[in-house]
């Protein structure tokens, strides 16, 4: 009975929509990158180096947008190294994405020691501020005027127009379906290949820096796997904006079930809770909950 | 024929080469950024590592698992299969040998051992088995059925571990009996004095021959390499390709689980949550720059082996942590050299 409660309080849905935003930034980065043909597993170690990014610069510089500008730079610069290895290189994009994950995981791992002394966690950095007046309102206030929870529920609109209804989404997915064809339109396929990496350095930042200001610091460990459940998102969203949407809220949904499962312990053990994402797509993979199929060029690289 | 493989052991040894100088000198770079003498560092490395037999020792212990799971992802990746879920399938493998050795504590040691290997090998390839079928039956990727099946299986053991097998208000099992423990080289040779290093390490050495055989010495491996190679060709040819393909899986996953071996039996008596640390994506670079040759295997888990230690044995100067970083500046370069000295050999 309490859990029924608890699960039907504003503090859920807030939790909800809390653990929803890195899901959701994290699946249409990879999204992006995957409409332009190129599979990038690595979005657990962007994550992670720009969550680390933003905590290390805003605490060297002292200044909160200094620190985000630099998370979201240091993470185009990895962006850039990716795509020089499977677009250039033409590297195996899954070999790649292993690679740049241990290194990216390692980097942060290594810096925190060796800047901060702390195997564990850099010293606490302010909040990123909030948006006046939004957050004055009541019970809702507090999650609402945050900006990057805020531009992830305009993503919805931005990602689906700009994929389905520009000409340069159009550009960027004939790049990941058919990139002959588009080269023979006179298509860059290479350029818009770039464009795909460049734009998922950007979001994974936001998933990072968003993580790293929720928890006021960057810790080893803190990205725990969100990289791979918005890889997951992205698969049963099938590649479009819309059903990501909705796969995130079910995954942030369980999460948030478990962390009040573990507050008010229940029957159910939560690692069978912190299962269910990861099943649920094999599910889905497997062909239970509706087919998925992903662009047709994904991962070959051109 | 036999030249052409000639040129390709070439092209392999020369970028195998230049991508390990190549991570020497980012290291060189990397450390004279942050400050640091490269020459101390490095010298203190390579001193601490050869100049000690317990050094020397500590390399070869951390260098066994990676060559036991190297070996059981090159049988995998020379099918073209990206196994990315070794570190949940040892982790299941692992677990369960653990258990083997203490429930079954009245067997005599030369009983239980084979049963250990056998019930482990069972456990983590029936886990490698399962990404196997659905990409067989529904032409899923395994690259996302292993990585989910990571987290599945991660969840699995830890909910077994705690709710019923731990030891109370820790994360491990019980100790297995000691006459169960694998002997250590130190009872042999007094200059390994102190190190964790045993016999798992000659049992990796002979994994890494067998499978060396299998691959380039049976039908089986035969197989495997053409349907690696070629899946079209290799169907044409009268391959059964998905046949190749389950026991690539089987067999690659099974093997992982001897690195609870190491462990279980050689180290600790344990199964403790967390032992394996990535082990199972760190074996999947040493894999790949050993060209998943399983001789080369032996080579490159010695070289992350050296850095492993000698991460420990520089840590007042340097964190040991920067191994990580090494790590991944290793797997990236050889990588790109690959390519580029792909490119120079036609």
């Amino acid at each position: 009975m309490n859990i029924i409660v608890s699960i039907l309080s504003l503090t859920f849905f807030a939790q909800v929509l809390r653990l929803f935003t890195p899901y959701f930034l994290g699946a249409n980065a990879a999204n992006f990158s995957e409409r332009a043909g190129v599979i990038n597993i690595a979005i657990e170690g962007f994550m992670i180096t720009s969550a680390l990014g933003y905590a290390l610069f805003t605490y060297l510089t002292n200044n909160i947008f200094l620190g985000f500008v630099c998370a979201i730079l240091v993470n185009l610069l990895f962006s850039l190294l990716y795509a020089l290895f499977v677009i250039k290189l033409k590297i195996n994009q899954i070999v790649a994405g292993v690679g740049f994950n241990l290194l990216m995981a390692g980097l942060a791992k290594f810096l925190i020691v060796f800047i901060f002394q702390s195997s564990s966690n850099t010293p606490r950095i302010p909040d990123l501020p909030n948006i006046p007046y939004i957050q004055d309102i009541p019970y809702v206030g507090e999650v609402l005027s945050d900006y990057i929870i805020l531009f992830s529920f305009a993503l919805i609109f931005i990602s689906n127009f700009v994929l389905f209804k520009t000409k340069f989404g159009l550009r960027l997915r004939s790049a990941g379906e058919n990139p002959e064809a588009g080269e023979s339109l006179g298509i860059k396929i290479r350029l818009y290949k770039l464009y795909g990496v460049l734009i998922c350095g950007f979001l994974s930042a936001l998933g990072g820096i968003w993580l790293a200001s929720n928890q006021n610091s960057f810790s080893d460990g803190m990205v725990a796997g969100r990289g791979y459940i918005a890889l997951a998102a992205m698969i049963i969203g099938k590649w479009k904006p819309v059903n990501i949407l909705f796969a995130c809220i079910m995954f942030a949904f369980f999460e948030a079930l478990e962390i009040t499962f573990q507050i008010s312990g229940t029957f159910i053990p939560s690692q069978i809770i912190q299962m269910l994402p990861y099943l649920i797509t094999i599910l889905v993979l497997i062909g239970f909950i509706g087919k998925t199929k992903p662009p047709a060029s994904d991962g070959i690289p051109y | 024929m036999e030249f052409l493989l000639n040129k390709k052991l070439k092209a392999n040894i020369v970028s195998i080469s230049i991508s390990v100088v190549l991570t020497f000198l980012i290291t060189i770079i990397l450390l004279l950024i942050l400050g640091k003498n490269p020459v101390v560092v490095l010298g203190t490395m390579f001193g601490e590592v050869f100049g000690s037999g317990y050094g020397l020792g500590q390399t070869l212990f951390k260098a066994t698992p990676l060559i036991i799971c190297g070996c059981g992802l090159a049988i995998c990746f020379h099918a073209s299969i990206f196994n990315i879920g070794a570190e949940g399938q040892l982790n299941a493998g692992s677990f369960v040998i653990s258990l083997v050795a203490f429930y079954f504590s009245g067997l005599p040691f030369i009983l239980l051992f084979p049963l250990c290997l056998l019930s482990g090998f069972i456990v983590s390839g029936v886990f490698g088995l399962i990404p196997a079928i659905i990409k067989i039956k529904k032409g899923v990727s395994e690259v996302i059925s292993t990585i989910m099946l990571n987290f599945i299986i991660l969840a699995l053991v830890n909910y077994l571990l705690i709710d019923f097998f731990a030891v109370k208000s820790t994360v491990r099992t019980e100790k297995i009996s000691e006459s169960f423990m694998i002997p250590k080289f130190s009872e042999y040779f007094q200059m390994f004095q102190g190190s964790s290093l045993n016999l798992t390490f000659v049992f990796a050495l002979l994994l890494a021959l067998f499978t060396y055989y299998l691959i380039y010495k049976t039908s089986f491996g035969y197989k495997l390499r053409a349907v690696g190679f070629n899946e079209t060709a290799s169907k044409y040819m009268g391959i059964k390709n998905n046949k190749i393909i389950l026991l690539a899986f089987f067999i690659g996953s099974g093997i992982t689980s001897f690195v609870g071996i190491n462990f279980i039996m050689g180290y600790k008596g344990y199964y403790e949550l967390g032992f394996s640390n990535n082990l199972g994506f760190t074996a999947i670079a040493v894999a790949l720059l050993a060209k998943n040759n399983p001789i080369g295997v032996i080579f490159s888990a010695l070289l992350f082996g050296i850095l492993d230690y000698g991460g420990l044995a520089v840590n007042n100067i340097v964190p040991k942590e920067i191994m990580f970083v090494i790590q991944g500046i290793v797997i990236l370069s050889i990588l790109s050299v690959d390519k580029l000295v792909e490119k120079y050999y036609g």
